[in-house]
């Protein structure tokens, strides 16, 4: 059997609101931290819908759009970085499982 | 509005916050029942299998219903030891379990949570408060508004609802619970996994020859070692109508420490010689992750009532995963009858305080998910050793390797295999003390 990649697997998850241009995020990171003082960076590989990521040069970004409200990363982060919250039901994005 | 108060707000529409509405319901309370998801499961996730007979208890005889919300009894069960070539597993199937009450069942939250809710608005529907209870989808609850420290209400953007009590059931990423102050603001990863998870699909006449499946019977497995790719926890693979969950549950703290991402440990697994094989074919139709606490009693709020309030279900860290099983529905389920049957209490004495709270307290301290929870805390620190998830599914594999191998020489004794697999991945000592240990625990 195939193995999926990330992006694959994604691609079968329902999002909320997905036609919506203007999200209201429902979790919000300072990246400052995440780029200074940030020792691990651990968010960028725990994450599994990969919203945590490092570029070229090394800096962390992050994109809500995919993600799926597991909570992984409120934990993850011991850095204080991570203000989480549940997306909104009518702005934000977030999921509807088909199966769970 | 002294007529728009409540009994009761019910935050969460999962597995906890369902018990305690249909209890509620069928006592005739007016209550709300707020889930953000679009309609009930639609946020949440489990492996999993609803363990017991809680069930029954909501929805007497649900078995008889042709088209229920569950997808297959378990009448057949696995654990399996991995190595990177090898399984060695107990396989234990019995037509014992095949009688109702069923001893647990198969489900798919989206739709086991939603044919649920169905069954507590007909429980409504035939209560008294018919047209004044209600479950309410679609609102996220941002605060349990206080005064004086009691709980009189919740807040959803601009506005309010109020009731005498606040039962909160909104599951392990617990945020009311922490702001009126039960939990800390930021719980470290000690103590909770990732769960990660995907649906398959096959054909159903498949799966079920593949499966040995006859009927709804359905079967379940927990895997330790290989699985998880040197990360602490398991590995799962479950059984429904035309479908299978299969995922794992990482320690978080240790997915961190050795930096690695659970949807590559995901993979990991599926290619696992023995793994690939019973799985080909399918065809993967959803892909999920949420976290889940580890069964640690340390994750657990500080109490778990307040005047006007009460916690339940995994909002209160209740879970059992000593490596057997993971039992967190049954103890969703379970506390979120305990805490409703306060609720009634209180109304009956008309005393919300924690005076009448704390008898929830006492309740589920004298229930099974409290005992097994004290009883086994050795058990579930023991499956988070190294030991556990590596050496023992190591030295397992390599003695059933030797074991099973004929090889037209003369036959080595079992002793001795097993005494070479020992020195070759642990020591006696280590085993020793593991069984000790491993006695004491269970
Ligand atoms: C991968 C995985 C495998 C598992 N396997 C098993 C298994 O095999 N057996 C088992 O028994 N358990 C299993 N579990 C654990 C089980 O899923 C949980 O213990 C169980 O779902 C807890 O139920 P709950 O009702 O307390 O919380 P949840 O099911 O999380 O429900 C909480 C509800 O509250 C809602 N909510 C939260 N906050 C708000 C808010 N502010 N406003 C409105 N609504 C809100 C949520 O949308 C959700 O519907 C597994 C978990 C995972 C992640
Ligand atoms: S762990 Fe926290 S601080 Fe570090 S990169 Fe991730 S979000 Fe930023
Ligand atoms: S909640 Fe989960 S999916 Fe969303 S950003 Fe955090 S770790 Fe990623």
């Amino acid at each position: 059997m195939k193995l999926l990649n990330l992006p694959e697997r994604l691609g079968l998850v329902s999002y909320r609101n997905q036609a919506r241009s203007e999200i209201k995020p429902h979790i919000v990171v300072d990246t400052e931290i995440c780029n200074t003082t940030c020792p691990h960076k651990a968010t960028t590989y725990v994450c599994p819908a990969n919203c945590y990521t490092i570029d070229d040069h090394g800096k962390v970004h992050f994109q809500v759009e995919d993600c799926i409200e597991c909570g992984t990363c409120m934990y993850a982060c011991d850095q204080g970085a991570v203000s989480w919250n549940y997306p909104d039901p009518e702005i934000g994005r977030g999921v509807t499982w088909n199966f769970g | 509005m002294e007529d728009e108060r409540f009994d009761c707000i019910v935050v969460g529409a999962g597995v906890a916050g369902l018990a305690a509405a249909m209890v509620l319901a069928r006592n005739n309370m007016k209550f709300l029942l707020i889930e953000k998801g679009e309609f009930a499961g639609a946020k949440n996730v489990s492996g999993g299998v609803l363990w017991g007979n809680d069930l029954a208890r909501l929805v007497p005889e649900y078995w008889k219903e042709e088209e229920g919300g569950w997808e297959r009894f378990i009448n057949h069960r696995r654990l399996t030891f991995m190595d990177e070539q090898s399984t060695f597993s107990i396989d234990f199937k019995s037509a014992h379990f095949n009688q109702t009450p069923y001893t647990g069942v198969v489900v798919l939250r989206s739709k086991f949570d939603r044919w649920l809710a169905d069954k507590v608005q007909e429980a409504i529907d035939a209560s008294d408060f018919a047209m004044e209870s209600f479950i309410a989808p679609n609102i996220k609850v941002d605060e349990v508004l206080m005064e004086h420290d009691k709980a009189v209400g919740i807040r959803t953007g601009e506005e309010k609802f109020y009731a005498d009590s606040v039962i909160i059931a909104e599951g392990v990423n617990n945020l009311l619970t922490r702001q009126v102050g039960l939990q800390d603001d930021y719980v470290p990863a000690d103590h909770v996994l990732t769960g990660i998870k995907e649906v398959i699909r096959y054909d159903q006449k498949v799966l079920e020859d593949r499966f040995q499946l006859n009927g709804l019977s359905g079967m379940s497995n927990e895997f330790v070692g290989y699985a998880t790719d040197g990360v602490e926890g398991g590995g799962f693979l479950y059984t429904n109508r035309d479908t299978i969950s299969i995922g794992l549950v990482l320690g978080l703290k240790d997915l961190r420490k050795k930096r690695k991402s659970p949807h590559d440990i995901l993979n990991h697994f599926k290619a696992h010689p023995v793994i690939a094989d019973t799985i080909r074919d399918g065809e993967v139709i959803e892909y999920s992750a949420h976290v889940v606490s580890s069964g640690d009693k340390r994750l657990m709020p500080r109490e778990l009532y307040k005047d006007g309030i009460l916690i339940c279900g995994e909002a209160a860290n209740l879970l059992m995963n000593a490596g057997k099983a993971i039992q967190g529905m049954d103890y969703a389920m379970r506390s979120g009858i305990l805490a409703a049957e306060t609720i009634v209490k209180a109304k009956e004495k008309g005393d919300y305080t924690s005076r009448t709270m704390k008898e929830y307290r006492t309740a589920l301290d004298n229930s099974y998910v409290i005992k097994d929870m004290n009883g086994f805390q050795d058990a579930v620190h023991m499956l988070h050793s190294p030991q556990m998830y590596k050496d023992v599914p190591n030295l397992i594999c390599d003695f059933g390797r030797k074991f099973f191998s004929i090889r037209n020489e003369p036959t080595r004794k079992s002793r001795e295999l097993m005494s070479e697999s020992i020195k070759k991945h642990s020591s006696y000592w280590d085993l020793v003390k593991l069984g000790i240990k491993g006695a004491r625990s269970l």
